[in-house]
């Protein structure tokens, strides 16, 4: 990075964030402070969603995902348009009615205080922790390619989001998220540009696509019924159906986005927005990725990504066994290129015999070139049986520093950050929000209604969980395996959430009792599968969710008929 | 309260939300058949 690059990073983040601190300071009301500005459209909205949800992993690591697997992992987003839908027309609806600041403040009005309590610490536990894990994963890819820091990268981050996170709540986290989205499509389309710009002479993007799809990497769907593929139609449907549904009507961090705002429609139509958006969105995303394979199947690419982590094992008696990989790695990648080179005469010539022979030898190479790249790993491995071996998040800022022109580099590590800065402030608005409403106005009912108080707390609750992000993050460079727990502990809880909410919308006869103790018996239910059985982590969020509404119905058959709890409002 | 889309051409939310099932059927079609083009 030089100058101009270190400007354009800069000045974009340090800009944005000031803008949003800036322009919310004065924020006084508590409907503001919790759900945003009441006049926000649809298309802040809508750009809310999407900034909360495309973290900088999003940016990171699937681009990777397109280099290693191609683009079949747009299949996980396939159930999102189906369940903004329900979202649109059941869950926000209520919320909005009811004029709820948290979704679990809608469980207390349907159910009870302790099914709100539930649903409250159940988000706090999992969203609390991952907030770290929103800064430490981009910081540990940044901080190693660029030579930083990695706890000067995580303070940095932090600080920043607390600072207009405190200043302006949720309105601060809409008005950064508008100008941050800004920021990651420029990058993304300027990548794009740049990729395309580096192919080859005369392959362009129709050359470049017809040689990714002979590789195999443009296999978008798969209808197969296979158990053990991961990403296919139909656990793209199924589990990312009640994964999404999950996370757009029960997470808080997501249910602030949409429940302010100026009327029912813009929230809608904000929602709306992103169901139409989100798989085109992705599926550049992971194209941008097979674009950069595609480009590093003519220019010689490392034969491990990681490459500060390659150079500091290759020493001492690691060093000839290194050597003769890269050495080997090399001579394969001389012959794909020339096989391409082949088929791609060969292809003009309209000979189909020969197109599909030219083409096999293709492939056969680059199959070679894939064997190297595994034997690369378990070298490393071998050397340290603590290194990483998983180096498809580092592939896109490989591609970012060798190739972009300077300004574009400084742009592009922007669009990482930004988006590092807009899932983290929606996640601390949120943890805030839930905290404040849920837990501290039980504790303190006449303070609720202090309106001055009630932001006044709110924002040493902010202060609070950024500060327990940032730490855990610090933490969590020591531990790694945390970050996998972290994740799992996610796709654990995600299910029996759905279910209470379900529950709620549409088995009106079933009360708080019945639907707390169902709850927490599927909870036990999906602990005991997960320490038992090893499927794909979406599949838990169905089991959760059906085993909730099933125990919930169960407990409620068995205790009879039951009176309405006091606190339930009679219109849900 | 309950008011219509107000995008031109939708008079209901129904016809809204169809139109996003609509588009995504399209989407994986489309997917699918340019993973077809480019095999």
């Amino acid at each position: 990075m030089n100058l101009l690059d270190w400007l354009v990073l800069l000045g974009t983040i340090l800009g944005i964030a000031a803008y949003g601190a800036w322009h919310t300071r004065g924020t006084r009301a508590i409907d503001t402070y919790f759900k945003g500005s009441s006049r926000n459209g649809w298309g802040t909205i809508g750009l809310s969603v999407m900034a909360t949800q495309a973290s900088a992993i999003t940016f990171l690591s699937i681009p990777g995902q397109g280099y290693d697997s191609g683009v079949g992992f747009v299949q996980n987003y396939f159930g999102l348009p189906l369940a903004l839908i329900i979202v649109c027309a059941v869950f926000l609806p209520i919320y909005r009615r009811l004029g709820v600041y948290t979704a679990y403040e809608f469980l207390g009005r349907r159910f009870d205080t302790k099914t709100r309590v539930l649903g409250a610490a159940l988000f706090l536990l999992q969203r609390g922790l991952s907030s770290g894990v929103t800064i430490y994963a981009p910081a540990i890819i940044l901080s190693t390619v660029l030579g930083w820091r990695l706890d000067l990268t995580i303070i940095f981050t932090g600080a920043l989001v607390i600072l207009y996170t405190v200043t302006g709540g949720s309105e601060a986290v809409s008005l950064t998220q508008k100008w941050q989205m800004a920021v990651i499509f420029g990058g993304m389309v300027t990548a794009f540009i740049v990729v395309l710009m580096r192919l080859p002479d005369g392959l362009g993007f129709t050359g470049a696509a017809h040689l990714a799809g002979a590789m195999g990497k443009l296999e978008a769907v798969d209808v197969s019924l296979n158990p053990n593929k991961r990403y296919t139609l139909w656990t793209g449907l199924l589990g990312g159906l009640f994964l999404s549904l999950s996370y757009f009507g029960t997470d808080q961090s997501q249910v602030q986005r949409y429940i302010g705002g100026a009327s029912l429609r813009e929230g809608r139509l904000g929602l709306v927005f992103n169901g139409l958006l989100k798989i085109p969105m992705q599926f550049f995303i992971l194209l941008l990725g097979v674009l950069v394979f595609v480009f590093y199947q003519f220019d010689k690419p490392p034969v491990f990504f990681n490459q500060v982590d390659w150079t500091r094992h290759a020493v001492g008696t690691n060093a000839p066994i290194f050597r003769a990989i890269e050495e080997r790695h090399a001579a394969a990648h001389e012959r794909v290129r020339a096989d391409i080179q082949t088929w791609l005469t060969v292809r003009d010539e309209d000979d189909a015999v020969e197109e599909a022979t030219s083409r096999a030898a293709m492939v056969a190479a680059q199959k070679e070139v894939e064997a190297l790249r595994a034997e690369a790993k378990s070298a490393l491995l071998a050397a340290d049986p603590r290194a990483k071996t998983k180096d498809s998040d580092y592939v896109f800022m490989t591609f970012i520093l060798a190739q972009m022109p300077h300004g574009a580099i400084g742009l592009l590590i922007a669009v990482m950050i930004a988006a590092a800065l807009s899932s983290m402030s929606s996640e601390l608005s949120a943890l805030a929000t839930t905290s404040t409403i849920d837990l501290w106005r039980r504790l303190r009912p006449q303070a609720a209604l202090n309106e001055g108080r009630n932001i006044r707390v709110a924002k040493w609750i902010t202060l609070f969980w950024g500060l327990f992000a940032i730490a855990f993050a610090l933490f969590a460079s020591m531990a790694e395996n945390l970050i996998e727990a972290i994740n799992i502990l996610g796709s654990i809880f995600y299910g029996v959430v759905l279910g209470i909410f379900l529950v709620a919308f549409f088995l009106k006869w079933i009360r708080g009792t019945a639907v707390f103790w169902g709850a927490l018996t599927a909870q036990a239910l999906v602990f005991i599968l997960y320490s038992n059985l090893s499927i794909g982590y979406l599949w838990y969020n169905l089991i959760g969710c059906a085993a909730s509404m099933l125990f919930s119905v169960v407990f409620q058959k068995f205790m009879g008929p039951a009176q309405p709890s006091l606190e339930e409002e009679p219109e849900v | 309260a309950e008011e219509p889309p107000g995008v031109p051409g939708f008079r209901t939310w129904r016809g809204v939300y169809l139109f996003v099932f609509v588009f995504f059927v399209l989407s994986v079609l489309g997917l699918a058949l340019f993973s077809r083009v480019f095999r």
